[in-house]
């Protein structure tokens, strides 16, 4: 049972790979977009301070290196395009393609086509990002602590959790709505706006800073500076472990529940097929 | 042993206002090849849904060998070969055989297991050549071969074919019959339930025929006592240039019912009545006013007059 589910979950992943690569140029676009993408605030960071350190920062969080800095801000919001976008619109492609009531007819639970869309999404997503890393690096250079990395990589393992929850939220709303893609854009703007990507927490006005407390990607984005680059953070670890276990058991909680709700209503609605 | 089993079945869409399965109550044995006849609307495709947990019923029940498909999906998906809804169901960017790996791994087949039985299915189905063609490149008669051959590659009990020949040119339309006939029924003794609308179709392949109807089955039973509920053996066929008025044909004293068919310019007029014969000149001579008649004559009725007769539809 496990063996044919864990299949599946790959299957669905290779069948991703293969689909997106056949549309050759839109998927080399996919890796150059986060290079293209990261460029300006860079670039931008560098001329308003004249250099790549700013004291300024360096006051408030306790480095000053700005191109680490926002660089490694934008990896951890990768992975939010990954919730809002790529897994979200897994299912709306399949409705789209024609072939979701087939897949549908399958012996397989439906969390095994989200955890294959996680899956797909999150690794290609990983290689944009790495990508990104390797280019912006051979640019002007990345400097962090590499002792941080493991601890990096739990804390956005434990980040994806909760990130996962909301893609499939979003998954299963644009299954039901022609102009699905507003959630996908409102979610995304507001966790963008709130969360410290390029600036730090004390430069957000009260309230959204107080709205940033309940985002898993200001645990993120924060903890992995924290450990790759020295930020000082308004947390201790074991705190930002257990928030983002909590808001992982809430959002994934929350998205089966929609999901479920959904499926449930496409079929008796005679809408799953439709598009 | 009953393989479908489908007591008091009700469909409906928009808030109750389109009643698509209107309670329909049906037994198929297993290694029986049933058929559902109907014209576009009758309900046809929403039946199978239902049947393959796609569509959630609102009242009735359906069992598939004995599970209720309803509590027990995952078992009763497992049962179920499904081919539906058209040529859109495959992954058109995809090869056959990547295609055919991608469900073979959602049907529960992996390792070297799944990979010898989508080469043997590719063989099964004549598609050696078209292995790594894409789909896309395919024609839609391949198209079909594929996705029988998707259908069928966890051996699935219970085949669920929905109009498996709808726009394909007439041989492979033979080729696909021929298959389901020689291959699924006699040789594998599969049960299956298809849908269609093309009359000789059903006739031609299925034990058993339901009619349907707009959402119900107006008749159950072989092609031979279907066609046995027309009162008359014998009919009066006339073919004419041309579109006559049917009233002015229903109208005449023994005329009990008419089938009009109508392809292009070219009308055929089936006419049930005790007395053909009798009929004929009255008939004849209402015509002629309004078209060329081309010929004339006496035939058996086919099940697409006993449609006519019992549901008063047609089935294009
Ligand atoms: N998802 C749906 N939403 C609304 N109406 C539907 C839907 N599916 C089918 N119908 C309606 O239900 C009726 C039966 O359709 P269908 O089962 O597709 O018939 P058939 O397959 O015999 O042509 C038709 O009137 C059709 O318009
Ligand atoms: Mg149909």
């Amino acid at each position: 049972m496990i063996r044919h589910y864990l299949t599946a979950i790959n299957a669905e992943n290779i069948k991703e790979w293969k689909i997106e690569m056949s549309y050759l140029p839109d998927f080399i676009r996919s890796f150059i977009e986060p290079i293209v993408y990261v460029l300006p605030f860079v670039l931008y960071g560098i001329a308003l301070v004249g250099g790549r350190n700013s004291p300024n920062l360096a006051r408030l969080v306790g480095s000053g290196d700005i191109i680490t800095y926002v660089v490694l801000g934008y990896i951890v919001m990768g992975f939010l395009n990954t919730a809002c976008w790529g897994m979200g619109w897994s299912l709306r492609k399949e409705q789209w393609y024609g072939t979701i009531e087939t897949i549908f007819a399958a012996p397989v639970p439906r969390w095994v086509y989200i955890a294959g869309m996680a899956t797909h999404s999150t690794l290609h997503q990983g290689g944009m990002i790495g990508i990104q890393v390797i280019v912006i690096h051979l640019l002007f250079r990345i400097f962090f602590h590499t002792s941080g990395i493991l601890p990096s990589l739990l804390l956005i393992g434990l980040m994806l959790i909760a990130l996962y929850g909301m893609g499939m939220m979003v998954a299963a709303l644009a299954l039901i709505f022609k102009e699905g893609w507003i959630v996908s854009e409102i979610l995304h703007s507001i966790i963008s706006v709130v969360t410290p990507i390029a600036y730090p927490l004390s430069v957000l006005p009260v309230f959204l800073r107080e709205i940033a407390k309940f985002m898993p990607t200001t645990y993120g984005v924060l903890g992995i500076r924290h450990f790759l680059m020295g930020e000082r953070v308004f947390f201790t670890i074991p705190e930002a472990v257990f928030k983002l276990l909590l808001f992982g058991f809430v959002w994934v909680g929350f998205g089966i529940t929609i999901f479920l709700l959904i499926d449930r209503k496409v079929r008796r609605d005679g809408t799953l097929g439709h598009y | 042993m009953v393989a479908i089993e489908v007591e008091g079945l009700r469909k409906t869409f928009k808030k109750g206002k389109v009643v698509a399965v209107d309670g329909v109550s049906l037994t198929i044995e297993k290694g029986e090849l049933f058929g559902l006849l109907g014209p576009n609307g009758a309900g046809k495709t929403t039946l199978i849904k239902c049947l393959s947990t796609l569509l959630i019923p609102d009242g009735g029940r359906i069992r598939i060998f004995g599970h209720d498909v309803l509590k027990e999906s995952l078992k009763v998906r497992r049962l179920i070969g499904l081919v539906t809804g058209g040529e859109r169901t495959l992954y058109w960017k995809l090869s056959v055989f990547d295609n055919l790996r991608y469900f073979a791994a959602l049907y529960g087949l992996y390792g070297r297991k799944a990979r010898r039985r989508i080469e043997e299915m590719i063989e099964v189905m004549d598609l050696v050549e078209k292995r790594d063609e894409r789909v896309e490149r395919l024609s839609t008669g391949m198209r079909q071969k594929v996705a029988l051959a998707r259908a069928l590659l966890h051996d699935p009990e219970l085949l669920l074919l929905d109009e498996p020949t709808l726009g394909l040119d007439p041989q492979f339309s033979r080729v696909i019959r021929r298959f389901i006939k020689e291959e699924l029924q006699k040789k594998l003794k599969k049960t299956i339930l298809l849908t269609t609308h093309y009359m000789e179709e059903a006739d031609e392949l299925c034990d058993r025929i339901g009619f349907m109807s707009q959402g119900k089955i107006a008749a159950c039973a072989t092609p031979e006592e279907l066609k046995e509920k027309i009162p008359h053996e014998r009919l009066l066929e006339i073919k004419m240039a041309g579109l006559p008025d049917e009233s002015l044909i229903r109208n005449i004293p023994g005329v009990e019912d008419v089938l009009m068919i109508v392809d292009n310019n070219r009308t055929v007029l089936r006419i049930q009545s005790p007395d053909p014969e009798g009929i004929l000149a009255t008939v004849l001579e209402r015509l002629r006013k309004e078209c060329r008649i081309i010929g004339f004559g006496l035939t058996t009725p086919t099940l697409e007059d006993v449609f006519i007769f019992l549901t008063g539809e047609e089935l294009r």
